[in-house]
């Protein structure tokens, strides 16, 4: 009796359980159903919605006032026809491509000497390239222009007092071959303080043991660099070049704010465009074609960088 | 007992009182106004401070809302409001011309011409405040374009307020030997390049050369556009407008008239309040007309000019009419306009606050005919390419005229072909 007891509970309880299982697994699917809907619900209304009416958007022709007339793929036509669209295009791209070049060595440089060197005041030096990242765009515009400025700039005031006419002579913003760099000066100075930190951060992680042995193996400091830290925050190199390669590609604040994107068009970008065309010159549809291709961009360099990454095991 | 129903018939009374009464009292119009600036202590929007301040005093029934957004803030916001028909002010500043006209096609204004028709006012800031034959508001300031000249600058070189587009460029000549910028421009902002280009134009073409452009008669790369083109081309290279004029902003063109190291300043009559505070200039400025052209077909008396500040009303107010054109009125009414430290007043019987100001409304006395702001008068799908285009004129090897046929370009794709 006790033993046909014992064979016939685990069979009653195996049952039992289940049915407790699945309703227990219901329980879950609802609970994380109720958990994931709002946030399902903010993605599709706030971006995924978006995205596919800024697309059908970029097929209209439209002011925002009355009937709006599709007009197939002529938006994004007409804007590769545009002059201040070509540049602009060029301008992000190779604003891209520089801050990739310029900004992440120079970044990787100062954040690598502040850990190797490290002293009393490494902590302050830190603070002091990071202030730069945490000001409002506003205000590196308004510093910007102070410095640029032609007649009352800092630069200019101080080049004619030493009485260096080059110097007094040159137009920071308002040569088009030269308001490109100067931008791209106030924005290294601007950004790079945010990537110094994240790398000095990442390079503080690797273990002392071997930078010893490295040191042991007669390894000096540019080796070091060369062959032990660069190899070891790969990563988060790559992870800083995707985010400057993305953010070039939406830059808007600072040559809007110092320069407007001129002189004429030597210092528009895509955002800068999609702004005026949307709020200036009434071209809704003409503004979404720039905001798809804006996104398109970014998506391409997204996946091409994350399966760079793929292939290379990173991300297993 | 008698003396009890008595307190509670008082009770009941005055109760019953106070449910009738209170709502009705407090059931106030609300009126949401949308202005560029702040109410506050600025010369500079002492008027808009007086208006806000002297109508809730004057009309205690109404509950004003007055809303400062900034620039370009003020017509953002409108923009996108009128775009998605919610949210809309029931009135907005505005500067007229083909923006507000755009907001009267999309059927987003309220026609008030019956109402504002016979309001005193000049027939200009009317004219700017009236599309397709409606009026949408009223405009108590307008202003226009002309020369702010360094008088003490002038005088120590020995030197004439010029007539002649020639005597212009001769004194141009003279106060660049003397070190001195002989006209401050603020190019880097785009817009303040239009104010000579609008003149310039003119005295080439006479009045119809942008009205012709405009209603597609004549093209925007055709003679007067170019040859006052390539005459600003010609003046930047000569070093008219300084060696950097790209990289100056309009605040820096203030500031080299303001500090005397510019003669002259081709710009709108808003200026004259900062001229002539003593707290801002100690320079002796005044207001000129721009010169004539010998042999051109523009005329001293053909002025160019803009509204300067504006009111339009939102079919959102269509059930608040009376309180609408309370406003309109009371913007119009002398009292709030005398608080206005520089700009021309449309309204009549208000005087002219300072000499600068007063020279300024004589130039506007003198005009036949009065030229809307290009950047006013055309729709704002070509307007801001216009900005840019000008800024080729800066530019010493810029080809000006193709530049010019590209523009014309975008304007045949815009509005059409010439005719």
């Amino acid at each position: 009796m006790g033993k046909a007891a014992a064979v016939k509970t685990p069979q009653l309880s195996m049952g039992k359980r289940k049915a407790e299982k699945k309703k227990r697994d219901w329980h879950s699917i609802t609970f994380q159903a109720l958990f994931l809907l709002p946030a399902l619900a903010f993605l599709i209304i706030f971006m995924y919605y978006p995205i596919i009416e800024t697309f059908r958007t970029s097929l209209y022709q439209t002011t925002g006032f009355g009937p709006a007339r599709f007009i197939g793929f002529q938006n994004y036509a007409r804007l590769f026809a545009s002059e201040e669209f070509r540049t602009g295009f060029v301008n992000v791209l190779a604003w891209a491509f520089w801050s990739v070049v310029i900004q992440i060595p120079l970044a990787f440089y100062i954040a690598f000497t502040l850990v190797v060197y490290k002293t009393r005041i490494t902590g302050f030096l830190r603070a002091v390239y990071y202030l730069a990242s945490v000001m409002p765009s506003a205000i590196t515009a308004m510093l910007g222009r102070f410095i640029f400025a032609p007649t009352f700039g800092v630069i200019s005031s101080l080049a004619n007092r030493l009485e260096w006419k080059w110097l007094a002579s040159i137009d920071f913003l308002g040569n088009p071959n030269i308001a490109f760099w100067s931008l791209f000066a106030m924005a290294t100075w601007a950004y790079t303080g945010f990537s110094i930190v994240y790398f000095m951060a990442n390079i503080e992680q690797i273990p002392m043991e071997i930078r010893e042995s490295a040191q042991l193996d007669g390894a000096n400091l540019w080796q070091y660099a060369r062959y032990i830290a660069i190899p070891m925050v790969a990563y988060p190199i790559r992870i800083i070049a995707i985010i400057s390669t993305v953010g070039s590609l939406k830059l808007f604040d600072l040559p809007w704010l110092i320069t407007g994107g001129g002189p004429v068009y030597a210092t528009t970008t895509l955002a800068i465009i999609l702004y005026k065309q949307g709020f200036v010159n009434w071209q809704y549809g003409r503004a979404a074609a720039v905001g798809v291709i804006i996104f398109l961009l970014s998506l391409i360099f997204t996946i091409a960088q994350f399966s760079f990454q793929r292939k290379s095991g990173e991300l297993d | 007992m008698l003396r009890k129903r008595i307190w509670v018939t008082l009770f009941l009374l005055v109760a019953l009182l106070t449910w009738v009464l209170v709502p009705v009292s407090a059931k106030k119009v609300k009126l949401t106004v949308w202005g560029r600036d702040l109410p506050d202590d600025d010369p500079a929007h002492a008027y808009i401070k007086a208006l806000v301040e002297g109508f809730k005093a004057k009309n205690p029934d109404i509950e004003l809302e007055y809303v400062a957004l900034g620039d370009p803030g003020l017509m953002d916001k409108t923009k996108v409001v009128m775009a998605s028909n919610t949210g809309l002010p029931d009135i907005f500043q505005s500067w007229g011309g083909s923006v507000m006209g755009g907001y009267a096609d999309a059927g987003r204004l309220l026609d008030l011409t019956k109402e504002l028709k016979d309001i005193p006012g000049s027939a200009a800031a009317r004219q700017a405040m009236t599309w397709k034959g409606k009026i949408y508001g009223v405009a108590p300031f307008f202003a226009i374009a002309g020369i702010f000249a360094n008088e003490d600058l002038f005088k120590a070189h020995g030197l004439e307020i010029p007539k002649t587009v020639a005597e212009l460029e001769k004194v141009c000549d003279t106060f660049l030997a003397k070190g001195i910028q002989p006209i401050a421009v603020g190019a880097r902002d785009k817009w303040p390049v239009l104010a000579l280009y609008m003149y310039l134009t003119n005295r080439y073409g006479g009045y119809e050369a942008f009205g012709n452009a405009q209603a597609r008669k004549a093209r925007f790369d055709s003679e007067p556009f170019v040859k006052a083109a390539l005459k600003y081309q010609e003046w930047a290279k000569k070093g008219y407008f300084g060696e950097k004029p790209l990289s100056e902003a309009y605040g820096d063109a203030q500031q080299l008239m303001a500090t005397g190291k510019a003669a002259m300043h081709i710009t709108g009559s808003w200026m004259c309040a900062q001229y002539s505070d003593p707290g801002f200039t100690d320079q002796t400025i005044g207001f000129y007309a721009f010169p004539i052209l010998e042999g051109g077909k523009g005329k001293a008396t053909d002025i160019m000019g803009m509204t300067d500040i504006g009111f339009a009303a939102t079919r959102a107010a269509r059930k608040k009419k009376d309180a609408v054109v309370r406003f309109m009125k009371y913007a119009m009414d002398p009292e709030p306009c005398s608080a206005e430290p520089g700009r021309i007043c449309s309204v009549p019987g208000v005087k002219s606050p300072s000499r600068l100001n007063a020279m300024a409304s004589a130039v506007f006395a003198t005009a036949e005919t009065v030229q809307f702001w290009w950047d006013q008068d055309l729709p704002p799908m070509v307007t801001s390419p216009l900005n840019d285009t000008m800024q080729n004129f800066f530019l010493p090897d810029a080809d000006v005229k193709k530049a010019l046929t590209q523009y014309e370009q975008l304007v045949e794709d815009n509005i059409g072909p010439v005719k």
